[in-house]
């Protein structure tokens, strides 16, 4: 990180009405600033982005085309497009980057011992600090999401009743904490195996694959393997959300399994909160 | 000769020393040899799924789109095992100011930087990438000509050459942008242009891509080419394209790792 200049003359008293516009506008400044401390970079990484979407909608442009049909596993062309990119919203809310990882590395290093003589429960701790994290990133990427759906107005079809926004957002707020609690149980790992980052990188790997995120997983092929996939809990990471926003849920469908993935989050909650309790008891904390 | 005796006897000596530090962490070794396994097991899912709703993607057949997975998998290996691992460290040398040890060694820069560490994880990957070429022309019924395997070995060469080019090129950018994101993550959204058969950016506003990773960044070259040769015919324009724009992007590249090398200024000392 660099250490950004700031104007720090801000006015004592009371901010009333326009000093919190002014508060808020500063920290826009400060943000932007940093962004664009790493222009260079920043500009390569926005640009090369946008491939893989766009090499995404190419492919299955080719796979409608060679079909020559509109309808494929009952999704149209502009279906499975609009789907990649709700997909992205999905995953906006249920990606943990680094949990896993910095949890395992507080156990390997000793950190641990810090919240352990706090009177403070860790994963209650985690939870906060992430839910500050995804409402800041969600927040700052609102605006160019926002952009890029506008774009691809085209490809959204039918736009969802008032009530199918409200579930696609219960049920990205699902995910959430499924993501959230899946990650801090693969992080409880680090209790029993002392390099877990490759391990990690597989398991992420495999995540992507199963929850959906590259396709939906209606189209997946043998279709065995789409019965199997929607047993399991990572598809209501990616899959879920989005397949509720295009109506792809029979609404007599849609409360259970809402459901099912409150019980996967709960199950999930119970694993990690287990593994703490076990993990606990062979810990010893290493370094000064 | 002599010398490049000895830049063989280097390389050999890097291979010998990667495979004892690999077997140190044995574990880690098979993880990440199940990575790649699974990174197999994907591609070959999403392969069958496009092929079980159509019978043809831009002209590509079921057999000969096997045939370009194969070769994708197999080229990947091999960059991952020779110099990806390397582009990234070469990305914090130069973030840590570590670079001036490499720099003052009696060998080339670009040499060491490119070769130091080879990635023994990755290297079954050609093995893996040849069986599913070799089943791919199995389904074809593929009859065999030796002319097509000497160009197809040729343009894959150039194919390598090409991708290492822009690996260099874009680790080398690391001295004058200061980076934020991880090198590993650029290469991985750029190699998208690889991972598909460049036919399907024949299409609307994607022609202007088309054109320019055909011709300025010919990265769409680097697995279709090499594919094309040996499923369909031998295109002499390309294959001559894919040779001398190897040959430009090698040199083009090792100019700019140049440069960049000129000004690295290091830090902390």
């Amino acid at each position: 990180m660099t250490s950004v200049p700031m104007d720090l003359s801000v006015p004592v008293k009371a901010p009333g009405f326009f000093g919190s516009i002014r508060k808020y506008l500063n920290i826009l400044k400060v943000s932007l600033v940093e962004r664009l401390a790493y222009r260079g970079d920043f500009l390569l990484g926005t640009v090369l982005r946008f491939l893989p979407m766009i090499s995404a909608i190419l492919l299955w442009k080719s796979v409608y085309l060679g079909a020559d049909t509109d309808v494929l596993s009952g999704y149209t062309y502009s279906q499975v497009i609009a789907y990649l990119l709700l997909v992205h919203v999905s995953r906006m809310f249920s990606s943990m980057p680094g949990l896993a990882a910095g949890v395992a590395r507080d156990i390997r290093d000793g950190n641990l011992k810090r919240y352990l003589i706090q009177p403070l429960d860790l994963m209650s701790y985690l939870l906060a600090y992430r839910a500050a994290h995804k409402m800041a990133y969600i927040a700052t990427s609102a605006l160019p999401y926002a952009g890029l759906f506008i774009v691809c107005a085209g490809y959204f079809e039918t736009l969802p009743s008032l009530a199918t926004i409200g579930f696609w957002l219960l049920s990205l707020l699902l995910g959430f904490l499924l993501g959230f609690f899946f990650e801090l149980t693969l992080g409880m790992l680090g209790f029993w195996m002392l390099e877990v980052t490759s391990f990690l990188y597989l398991v992420n790997t495999l995540n992507f694959f199963v929850s959906g995120h590259f396709f939906p997983i209606d189209l997946m092929e043998p279709a065995g393997l789409v019965v199997f996939l929607k047993m399991l809990p990572f598809q209501y990471l990616a899959y879920f959300p989005a397949a509720i926003f295009l109506g792809k849920i029979p609404p007599d469908q849609l409360l259970p399994m809402l459901g099912v993935q409150l019980l996967w989050v709960l199950f999930f909650a119970l694993v990690s909160r287990i593994l703490w309790r076990l993990g606990l008891r062979r810990y010893s904390a290493f370094g000064g | 000769m002599n010398q490049t005796g000895r830049y063989f006897r280097l390389l050999f000596s890097f291979a010998k020393f990667s495979l004892a530090s690999e077997m140190a962490f044995r574990w880690n070794f098979l993880m990440k040899v199940a990575l790649e396994l699974l990174w197999l097991v994907i591609l070959i899912v999403f392969y069958r799924t496009l092929f079980s709703k159509t019978g043809t993607i831009s002209g590509w057949t079921e057999g000969e789109y096997l045939f370009f997975v194969g070769c994708y998998y197999a080229l990947e290996g091999v960059i991952e095992s020779f110099f990806l691992e390397n582009a990234t460290e070469f990305s914090e040398l130069i973030r840590k100011g570590d670079l001036d040890f490499y720099l003052l060694k009696p060998v080339d820069e670009q040499f060491l930087v490119s070769f130091r560490k080879f990635d023994w994880s990755t290297a079954p990957k050609v093995l893996i990438g040849g069986v599913l070429m070799a089943i791919a022309l199995k389904q074809l019924e593929w009859v065999f000509d030796p002319i097509k395997i000497m160009a197809f070995i040729t343009l894959f060469g150039g194919g390598i050459a090409l991708a290492y080019g822009f690996l260099l090129a874009l680790a080398s950018t690391s001295v004058w942008l200061v980076r934020n994101q991880s090198l590993l993550e650029l290469w991985w959204l750029f190699t998208t242009l690889m991972r598909y058969p460049r036919e399907i950016y024949q299409n609307g506003w994607a022609w202007s891509l088309w054109v320019f990773f055909s011709f300025v960044v010919p990265a769409m070259l680097v697995v279709s080419i090499p594919a094309e040769t040996m499923v369909r015919s031998i295109d002499p324009f390309w294959s001559i394209w894919v040779v001398i724009s190897a040959i430009l992007v090698l040199l083009a590249s090792r100019w700019f790792f140049r440069r960049a090398i000129r000004s690295y200024r290091s830090a902390s000392s």
